[in-house]
């Protein structure tokens, strides 16, 4: 050994040695110091129980089986959550973080704490709320760019709007198969857009069915209670998207537009669904050859049911056909379907009226049941100053005449008044008809409008102006009884107490004009209930305004073998809300009619 | 082989010994101090590893699958990260890539030290593990800043990493760096050139150049042999090919003297690779987005990814069908070949009081050697 | 040429139309061997300098009835992974040894014995490498099912199961077709 070396056996010369006399030793620091954990550290898990949707996507990622979903029974579930809420079992858990990352809400988080003392092993397991929380930007927390989850949407292809407004011609382009099935991935089978969607249509099954590119599988899922899905995958007013738990914090997955292409791509239904081949010898009425009519004849001609519907018009589809424009639903996605429904054995008579051709109680006597599905044709009109005569049309009349192909003559400077899909229907109708300007005046604020969001976006991509928090107060007419002008005034929100939401008050000293030479009233839809006997309104209970028919579970109205469904009864109004009733009084009049042992 | 006659010692090391990372026994048969003959004897910590990762989605194998290995977990997640990118054809982002390279450095430092503890330990200096341990113990503090984890990291993700650096990470690490090369002396004083490690080590435990080559022993044990092999330069992978390193070839003999040197001088180079990384690191995405985790498909094929890791070099043979599913995934640890033939070869004349130098120095890791 | 192509040109002169060989890719040379060719296979490219057994693995394709063994060959030299492939029957599946040309073969036989359960014809000692008392199938064999295992061994459940199985309606609907 070395002389001047430490005599320990240390191999430090002396001076070396001496300067670790003052260093601050690595491990247990005196005076005790407590170690404060990094900013990103992960321990114990903490969960926001208002942000939470219980989807259980925690669950299904841990690696480890440490998290469970418990059902909360205190817990009231808003459309899109359940009142299940992941606990976590310590004794498993891996502290990976996965579940942070995979939470679609991002209510879930790993915060900085760490310690869990206890002698009773149950402790080791429990329900993380926020009760140790390390505060915000500490932990792992889940951000939307580096989440496991694309909260971006596949876009759906759509024609240039300087072009599609010159034509009725479909403003989509409908999705590519690469598109469609990209889209289709991002599904995480949670199914907690089922609960959004009125008739409960089997969503994660038909779109996992779109990834693996078998779109007679997913067909097969969508009959199960929509007869109508190609329709549906087009005009869909898809509340399952806003169910759906990307839509907490992102886009959420195309379902609409899945349905539309998977339902596009099989030509030929029967192969898929097959025709019933079942008699029961029973004979159902339905009233009006709408959605709702459509499809509770589609579900009663699969159990055997003689479906014969009456149609006023000459044309099959109700709303479908006559309200929605042809640029939102082309014909041949409708026709194919309707077909379809024809093939089941559904008999519809063209132009007949009830109430006029026949009579209700004829109806009544003829049948087993009757099914009233006559929707809301009617249009409402605001009742100001020169609103009757020329050139005030309703939104519901013109959008049917168009359909029907009836020539109709607007002006250049068109003004539509309402903010619903009606009134975007109407905006883009009258572009088309050949209309230099159109103005929307509406007299909320654009928030509060009614229509969809993509609606409004491509009216405004097609050039209409809106104008929101207006109100017309007078159209001005010159002596040949022509519009030139609408005066109207401008309208301030105001939060009364105990309201719902803020009440538009006009502010009637400031009174301004538009040059207007149309005008088109979309605000709002009423049924007619002509075709009912005196008698039978008093028999069959509505509701105040006798706007809706008050029906069971079963959809059968006060009258038995009198089932109702469609817009008359649900204030949702909508197509799928239609399909769902009538499907399930086709369900109802079965269980009447006592075919099912 | 000797002959065992009846009245021989029979000895067994661990499965908790020192001079074992990991729970694994040798069974030994020794006329007084000479070995005559050693055997392995492993299945203590065999937790099937390969059979787990076939029954869980890719993604949810990144936390499983790096438990392999407690000193140096990365590797594990950086090769099923590499497979799923090479089978997928995925562009993993440049800052990523870089981060990868920190991150994988890092861990070799990490290791390096546990290694020097190790051996200290095992000769008996047992001040040296107390200081490394330690100072590891900083290179953990920069893991927990980065990955939220500080043994295990979980931090690699199909196509990048999990999350970008948090503020101020590079000069936490370059702090950290200068430390520990300011240590590098302190060690070299207290360790490297202690007569007692001389003594001890020199001519002991010798895997000479064709030894090694016959048992196909890799990484640091080899380069100690004098082959001068490197996964990084021979094939490298990420981006290796863009850093300026060396790879050590001045200890040539294959002992344990050589086996310890050869790790003291690459770690300084390790440290010069992750100096390079934060200086070139560009700005940018670290990850890709693979859109939905139960869903993830690969494509069906197989592959044989390796790395160098601080012992040797680590391999994945991955075989997909197509599924969301593995189908197949073995590791290839090194230990399998160091721990097992190569020990039975080397250790049969050895003296009993070198045994366990002999399998720390060869970094024995029975956790890869059994998964 | 690469040393890729050399490699696969030499192979395919050597055995013929017996043996498949790909590139996969840089320094990975994939060949399709025969069962009887895989031990003159191993031989001849020892002796052509490929001194390292990386490994040797074995993959159950259970729905061909087969077991691909692959055995990973290393050359510094060429710096070039050769990975031999070959296909046996499942049941009663066997393989020579192939000790007598890499040693290092011993213990991954042993270990493919134990968990895949192909027999290694002339190797010395197929016995207990990682398990104890193993009485069932091998278990890295496709069809041993874990979760059952776990649920008789230790009585453990699967948390996930029943919460992701969607509760049936009453009626599916005269839709269904079934």
């Amino acid at each position: 050994m070395q002389k001047g070396r430490c005599v320990m056996g240390m191999n430090l010369k002396f001076f070396d040695a001496l300067k670790f006399l003052v260093r601050k030793p690595h491990t247990v620091r005196v005076p005790y110091e407590k170690k404060e954990p990094a900013k990103r550290y992960r321990g114990i898990h903490v969960n926001d129980w208002e942000k939470c949707i219980g989807c259980g996507n925690c669950a299904k990622i841990c690696t480890c089986q440490a998290i469970e979903m418990v059902e909360i029974p205190t817990l009231t579930p808003k459309m899109g959550a359940t009142n299940l809420r992941p606990q976590v079992d310590y004794g498993r858990c891996s502290f990976c973080g996965q579940c942070v990352d995979v939470c679609p809400t991002g209510s879930l988080k790993l915060s900085t704490e760490y310690e869990i003392i206890s002698s009773d092993i149950n402790d080791f397991k429990f329900i993380p709320n926020l009760n140790r929380d390390s505060g915000p930007g500490t932990g792992w927390e889940s951000d939307i760019e580096s989440s496991l989850l694309d909260f971006k949407r596949v876009e759906m292809p759509e024609r240039d709007p300087k072009e599609r407004k010159k034509d009725f011609d479909w403003v989509l382009k409908g999705f590519s198969e690469e598109e469609a099935v990209f889209e289709a991935v991002r599904c995480l089978g949670c199914a907690l857009c089922v609960q959004g969607c009125p008739t409960g249509m089997y969503i994660p099954e038909y779109i996992n069915a779109i990834f693996n590119k078998d779109y007679e599988k997913s067909v097969e899922w969508m009959f199960i209670n929509n007869p109508l899905p190609e329709v549906c995958g087009t005009i869909c007013t898809h509340r399952c998207e806003d169910a759906c738990v990307y839509h907490n914090r992102g886009q959420a997955v195309q379902i609409r537009y899945l349905k539309g292409f998977a339902a596009g791509k099989v030509d030929d239904y029967e192969k898929v669904v097959g025709i019933s081949k079942k008699k029961a010898d029973k004979k159902v009425a339905l009233i009006g050859a709408g959605p709702a009519s459509l499809s509770c004849a589609f579900y009663l001609r699969r159990e055997g049911v003689d479906a014969v519907i009456y149609e006023a018009q000459k044309v099959a589809g109700g709303m479908l056909k006559l309200g929605i424009p042809r640029y939102r639903l082309p014909d041949s996605i409708l026709s194919k379907e309707i077909d379809f429904i024809k093939k089941q054995g559904v008999e519809i008579k063209f132009g007949i009226r009830v109430g006029v051709d026949v009579t209700f109680e004829q109806l009544l006597k003829m049948y087993d049941a009757v099914f009233i599905g006559t929707g809301y044709h009617v249009g409402s009109r605001m009742g100001i100053p020169g609103d009757e005569g020329e050139g005030v049309f309703d939104a519901a009349t013109l959008l049917r005449d168009v359909n029907l192909g009836k020539e109709v003559k607007i002006g250049k400077k068109v003004l539509v008044i309402g903010g619903g899909d009606v009134a975007m229907d109407a905006t883009r109708t009258a572009l088309r008809l050949g209309a230099e300007e159109v103005i929307l005046s509406y007299r909320r604020r654009y928030v509060d409008m009614p229509a969809s969001d993509e609606e409004k976006h491509e009216a405004e991509a097609e050039g209409v102006k809106f104008m929101t928090q207006t109100l017309p107060v007078e159209i001005v007419r010159d002596k040949n009884g022509r519009i030139t002008k609408v005066k109207y005034v401008e309208t301030e929100m105001v939060h009364e107490e105990g309201a719902r939401r803020p009440k538009p008050v006009p502010k009637m000293d400031n009174v301004m004009e538009w040059e207007i030479d149309t005008v088109i009233m979309a605000i709002g839809q009423k049924p007619d209930w002509s075709f009912l006997p005196d008698e039978w309104k008093n028999k069959i209970k509505f509701d105040r305004r006798m706007n809706h028919i008050i029906v069971n579970d079963d959809m059968m109205t006060d009258v038995e073998g009198v089932f109702a469904g469609g817009d008359i009864v649900n204030p949702r109004a909508d197509a799928i809300s239609a399909i769902a009733d009538g499907r399930k009084a086709a369900l109802g009049i079965i269980k009447y009619l006592e075919i099912r042992k | 082989m000797g002959k065992i006659r009846e009245f021989d010692f029979e000895y067994f090391i661990g499965p908790a010994h020192p001079g074992v990372t990991g729970n694994m026994s040798y069974h030994i048969w020794a006329e007084g101090d000479t070995i005559l003959k050693i055997e392995p004897n492993l299945g203590y910590l065999h937790r099937g590893f390969e059979k787990l990762v076939e029954q869980r989605h890719w993604i949810k194998n990144f936390p499983l699958i790096l438990r392999i290995c407690v000193p140096e977990p990365d590797v594990n997640e950086v090769l099923l990260a590499m497979a799923v990118e090479e089978l997928n054809e995925i562009d993993v982002p440049e800052r990523a890539q870089y981060i990868r390279i920190i991150v994988l450095e890092l861990a070799r430092l990490a290791a390096y030290l546990f290694y020097f503890g190790g051996v200290a330990g095992a000769i008996g200096l047992y001040t040296i593990p107390q200081w490394t341990i330690g100072d590891r113990d900083y290179i953990l503090d920069l893991f927990e800043e980065l990955t939220g984890g500080r043994v295990y990291h979980i931090y690699q993700t199909i196509g990048g990493v999990r999350r970008d650096t948090p503020e101020g990470f590079e000069e936490r690490v370059l702090k950290v760096l200068d430390y520990l090369e300011e240590r590098l002396k302190d060690y070299d004083k207290l360790f490297f050139e202690h007569p007692l490690f001389l003594k001890r080590t020199k001519g002991i435990g010798i895997v000479d150049k064709d030894t090694a080559l016959r048992f196909s022993v890799t990484g640091p044990n080899l380069r100690a042999a004098g082959v001068n092999y490197d996964v990084r330069k021979q094939e490298p992978y990420l981006i290796y090919d863009r850093f300026d390193f060396d790879v050590p070839d001045i200890y040539r003999d294959g002992d344990v003297y050589s086996r310890a040197m050869q790790r003291r001088l690459e770690f300084a180079e390790s440290i010069r690779i992750i100096r390079q990384a934060i200086d070139k690191m560009p700005g940018g995405a670290v990850n890709i987005k693979i859109r939905n985790p139960f869903e993830y498909r690969v494509r069906a094929g197989s592959t044989y990814v390796k790395l160098e890791s601080s012992k040797g070099e680590y391999g994945f043979y991955v075989v997909s069908d197509g599924g969301v599913l593995p189908y197949r995934l073995h590791v290839r640890g090194p230990s399998f070949s160091h721990g097992l033939q190569l020990v039975r070869h080397i250790a049969e004349g050895t003296n009993i009081a070198d045994i366990s130098m002999i399998l720390f120095s060869l970094d024995v890791c029975p956790p890869d050697a059994e998964r | 040429m690469t040393v890729e192509e050399t490699i696969k040109k030499d192979i395919e002169t050597t055995f013929g139309e017996l043996v498949r060989v790909e590139i996969e890719r840089k320094h990975r040379v994939r060949a399709y061997t025969p069962r009887n060719m895989v031990l003159p296979m191993l031989a001849y490219l020892k002796q052509r300098g490929f001194h390292q057994f990386t490994l040797l693995t074995c993959v159950d394709w259970i729905k061909d009835g087969k077991f691909e063994l692959v055995y990973n060959l290393y050359s510094l030299n060429y710096n070039v992974h050769v990975l031999i492939s070959t296909k046996i029957n499942r049941d009663k599946a066997t393989m020579p040894t192939a000790i007598n040309v890499y040693e290092m073969a011993f213990d991954y036989e042993r270990e493919i014995h134990e968990m895949f359960g192909v027999e290694f014809e002339g190797h010395p000692r197929l016995d207990e490498f990682l398990l104890e008392d193993w009485k069932g199938i091998p278990p890295m064999r496709k069809d041993f099912d874990t979760r059952k295992y776990v649920e008789e061994k230790y009585g453990m459940k699967d948390l996930t199961k029943e919460l992701f199985t969607r509760k049936e309606q009453p009626y599916r609907g005269p839709g269904s077709n079934g």
